[in-house]
Formats: structure tokens, sequence, C-alpha cells
């Protein structure tokens, strides 16, 4: 019971902060309902998508302070877990969601466990080592399709919840919606509780950390597997949302990169800062990257613009965007 | 039984013997004093007491446990806290959340956590600063966080390392007080490496001395201030003579 009320308790932050995230919280819910292109309600989707992507991450990498960049080989195993088992069996997608789940966490147990002998850079590095060693395997793997990858076949009685299979976007964005709330309350729990207060220790100080009876390696493993269930059901919902998945797709670095990239500009190690993140990047992503491909042929701009804001977060506010707020407000109280 | 019973410690770095064939017990409700010069080997026996290092020779009984080799987060689970000289905490832990990660050690419970917080807070004149980064800290303020850290996890023993230094006299005088009613009020034995001698002297039952990684002096701290074994060590030579 006091868990469930943990998770609704956000009286910690100020009242314009409350507002402001309750008026947000309302556009989402009755956004299908006003005026939009279909590109806006995809760019919505994605929004939604890459928010808990970032919350994920923000686990292990924001409260953690560990700069996970494999993030994507988990949004691929829980993508081809819905997939194949859609494909060859026909459960549901309620069902392969949490065996997906269980399945990345599972295997990130297993990558956890020596990674996190890895401290900082090198711990990064491994991560995406990893990652791509996983998407290549795929890639030569027949049973989930190599490198062609996977196409779920419409169903005969689409539309149909079960398989979450729609003929109108906004159905997935109400279930994406979901996820997002799910997840909001499990993060805003998550980091008033012993294993978030554990993870900030570790971030600030290892040796601290360990004399106060925390044991800094399993507790880094554990928030990382927090981190893989979430992006792992994402990636059950992305194999349905997109029908087709692939390797490049679903466990390439560029994924990584991203759901590392929007958790940091928003701001790592806060609530807001994963949502602030995807709401600036993914539009900035789609819109900015049709006009380009389409204008003028420039089709590897936006990795340039990444790398730009990579630059600029480190070198002026590690914290991202909900850092700047946060010191504008500090500045402005003293 | 002795809550703490040191048995012919050793600790080797390579070529270098750090500590040697180092014995003592501490009763639990004792406040004993480890001193000695720089590179006497107070810290490598600090360190491998709190569970950083693994001592190369000997063994350490706790509780009547044997612990050598146990890793920090294990030491402290069973009862020995320690604070850190340099409390380097640059992130974005404030005074009270820190305790609080302390007070979780032995509880789930946030609540509870933030309870044990703010009754040490209280009393170790930190009710002011609760909400102020570590790192902005006066230096006798960090010090203060860091022994209150430690005690939020229930210790039997607290080791303190170098406490006093960089605190001038009327600072002293106050961390004199804090660590009285931390031996008195919350009955727990502790264990002092310091530097500065008037602190060792006023507060200790008992002095331990290390000199070039051995035990070279035990006893109440006006009999080895006068023992000319330490005087040695402390002064030269020259010294010892008169």
């Amino acid at each position: 019971m006091e868990v469930l009320k943990r998770a609704f308790d956000f009286s910690d932050f100020p009242r314009t902060d409350l507002c402001v995230a309750g008026t947000v919280a309302l556009f989402l819910l009755v956004f299908p309902l006003l005026p939009h292109s279909s590109f806006a309600m995809a760019t919505m989707i994605q929004f939604l998508m890459f928010s808990v992507y970032g919350m994920g991450w923000n686990t292990i990498g924001g409260y953690g302070g560990q700069v996970d960049l494999g993030k994507a080989q988990y949004v691929g195993i829980g993508a081809y877990t819905t997939a194949v088992m859609m494909i060859r069996w026909q459960v549901p997608f309620w069902v392969s969601l949490p065996i997906g789940m269980a399945l990345a966490v599972g295997w990130s147990f297993i990558l956890g466990y020596p990674l996190f002998r890895l401290r900082g850079h090198y711990f990064a590095i491994a991560t995406i080592a990893v990652s791509l060693v996983l998407k290549d395997l795929f890639e030569a793997w027949s049973f989930v399709g190599a490198a062609r990858g996977l196409k779920i076949p419409l169903r005969a009685d689409m539309p149909s919840f079960l398989y979450l299979q729609f003929r109108e976007d906004y159905y997935y964005y109400y279930v994406i919606l979901g996820f997002f709330f799910v997840g909001l309350f499990y993060i805003n729990w998550f980091r008033q509780s012993r294993i978030g207060y554990q993870l900030r220790c570790i971030k600030d100080n290892e040796e601290v950390a360990k004399s106060l009876g925390i044991d800094a390696h399993w507790a880094k493993i554990k928030a990382y597997a927090v981190a893989t269930a979430f992006v792992a059901a994402v990636g059950s919902f992305h194999a349905c949302y997109n029908f087709n998945i692939e390797p490049e797709d679903t466990m390439s670095l560029d994924l990584s990169v991203l759901i590392a990239l929007m958790a940091m500009l928003g701001g790592a190690g806060s609530l807001w800062g994963p949502i602030i993140g995807a709401a600036v990047l993914v539009p900035m992503k789609n819109y900015l990257g049709a006009w380009f491909g389409a204008k003028a042929g420039l089709v590897g701009i936006d990795l340039i613009i990444y790398s730009a804001i990579i630059m600029g977060i480190a070198a002026f506010e590690p914290r991202g965007i909900w850092g700047l707020i946060t010191r504008l407000r500090e500045s402005r109280r003293s | 039984m002795a809550l703490l019973d040191v048995k012919h410690l050793g600790m080797r770095f390579g070529g270098l013997q750090a500590n040697v064939n180092i014995s003592f017990q501490m009763e639990r409700g004792e406040m004993v004093g480890l001193i000695g010069p720089n590179g006497a080997g107070k810290s490598t026996l600090f360190n491998c007491l709190a569970g950083v290092y693994n001592p190369t020779e000997g063994r350490i009984l706790f509780k009547d446990r044997d612990v050598t080799g146990s890793r920090p987060y294990e030491m402290a689970r069973i009862g020995l806290a320690r604070t850190f000289q340099v409390y380097v905490a640059t992130g974005d832990l404030n005074v009270i959340e820190n305790i609080m990660v302390g007070g979780f050690m032995r509880t789930r419970s946030p609540r509870a956590a933030r309870e044990k917080a703010d009754s040490l807070v209280e009393k170790m004149n930190l009710a002011g600063l609760v909400q102020e980064r570590v790192a902005n800290l006066p230096v006798a303020a960090q010090k203060r966080v860091t022994m209150a850290t430690a005690l939020a996890t229930d210790p039997d023993l607290l080791l303190l390392d170098e406490v006093a230094a960089g605190l001038n006299p009327s600072e002293i005088d106050q961390m004199i007080d804090v660590i009285r009613w931390v031996h008195h009020d919350l009955k727990v034995t502790v264990l002092l490496i310091e530097h500065v001698m008037e602190l060792v002297m006023k507060l200790s039952h008992r002095v331990l001395v290390l000199e070039s990684g051995r035990l070279i002096a035990e006893g109440e701290p006006a009999a080895v201030s006068r023992n000319p074994e330490v005087i040695k060590a402390y002064l030269g030579e020259r010294y010892a003579a008169e």
C-alpha cells in the first residue's frame, strides 16, 4: 500500500512543475481528438516510445550514473520475442510482452555481471560492443529471419486488441500512452525508494556507498535489469506497431545512442528529463530529417546535430535541459 | 568477549610491509585512539579493518566472527561503520539524503530512513543544512555529515578517520562533544584514528601507537605520552633522552 501511495506522491515538486505536468498529461490524453496529420500522430507515438525508453535508461544511466550505450539489444529481444511468438505460435501480444521482458532481463543479468566490473568509459564501450555482437548474431540467425527480419502477417480478425493489430493509429497511441503512465509512476516510486537512493549514492561516490552497506555491483545489476524491462516492453510494442522488424532498426547503435541521448539532453537523473528530451529530439529528428532528406538530400545531417548536442551537454550542462531549468530557478531564488 | 579482535595482522604491498604483526583487542563500549606519525601504517590498518584491503597475514574477528577478507559492504552490514577523511560527494545528494542512504542499510522504508536521518541531524548540529549539497559545506560540517551518515547504519563499532584534521580549535572542541555523545548516548564503540593529539588524549580510554607498521605502545593516554619509544617516534632520537 505504501508503495502504491509513493508512486503517486509528487509532493516534493514545486507547484509550477505539477501544473505543467498536468497540462501536458491532459494534452496527451486528448491529442487524438484534436485535428492532426498522420505524420504528427506517428511522431507522437514515437515521442511516447522514446520517453519510455528514456525513463528506463534513466534508472541506470541517470540515477546510477552508468552510461549505458547498448540498450538497443534489449529493444530487439523484446521485439523479436513478440514477433517470433506471434508468427510461429499465434501467441497474443499481452502474453509475449512479459515473456520478452523476462528474456531480456535474464540476458541483462548474464551481461550485467561482467559488464559492471568495468567503470566509466570502459563500461560504455563494452555495452556498445555486446549490443552490436547480438545484432550481428541476429543478422545471421535464420530462425529469426536473419538480416531480412520478420514480418508479422495481418490477422483475419483485425482489429484485435489481443494481438495489437489496429487499422487506426490512435489505438496504438493509447496503448503506448498507457505504457508511458505506468512507466512514469513506476519511476516516481523508484526515485524515492531505497534502490533509488543507493544508486544516487553510488553515482556520487562508490567507496562511500560500499561503506554504507551497499553492494554496488549488485545494485547496478538490478537497476540495469529495470532499465532493460522498460526498453524490452517498448520493443514488443514496436514489433506490433511496425509489423516489420529487422536487426538494423531494432538493435542498431543509432537506437542505443538515441535512447541515451534523449535522456541526457532532457536531464539524466531527473523524473521529467527523459520526457523533455524525447519531446525535443523526436519531433526534431522527424521533421528535420524529412525536410533535409527531401529538400536538400542531406541525409546524414541528423547525426551531425546529435554530435553537436552531445558536445553541448558535456561542455555546458551535464544535467541537460532540466539542469538548466534548475540552475535558473536557483539563481532567481538567491 | 572482545568486540574486535585483531590477530597478528600484516599487510604487504609488493615489497612494502605496511603493517607488521599487529594484535590488539577492543571491548564493547571502549573508546580507543590509534596514533602514529605519517606513514606509520594507520590508514592501511584502517582500510584492513573496513574491508577495503584484504590483509596478507593474520585474522580479524568482529563479534566473534572471522571477518578477514570481507568486503566493505559486508563489514558495514555486520556493524562496522567508517567515516571518510575527505568526504567526496560531488553529485546531487544533499545532506539529509546522504544520511538517509545510511539509514537505508537497515530498512526498506523511506519513511523509516528519513526518521533515522532526522534524529541524527538534530544531534549533529546539521539542522539548518539539510538541503545543502555536501560539497558546498565547510569542512567541519562535512565531517559531521560523514559521521552522521555512518551512524545512520546503526553500527556497533565506528571507525573515525581523522575527523579533526583541518578543524580550528573551537571546531575541535565541538567535535569532541559530538564524539562523546556518539559514544555515551548512542553506545557506539569508537576507534579514533587521528593526528590531532588534543582530541585523542581527551577522548581515548586507551591509545595504540603505530610506528613503521608496528604497534610500539599501548596503554592509557598519559602513560603512552611519557613512553620514550613514542616520544622517539614522534620527535626523534634527540628528545627521547630528555
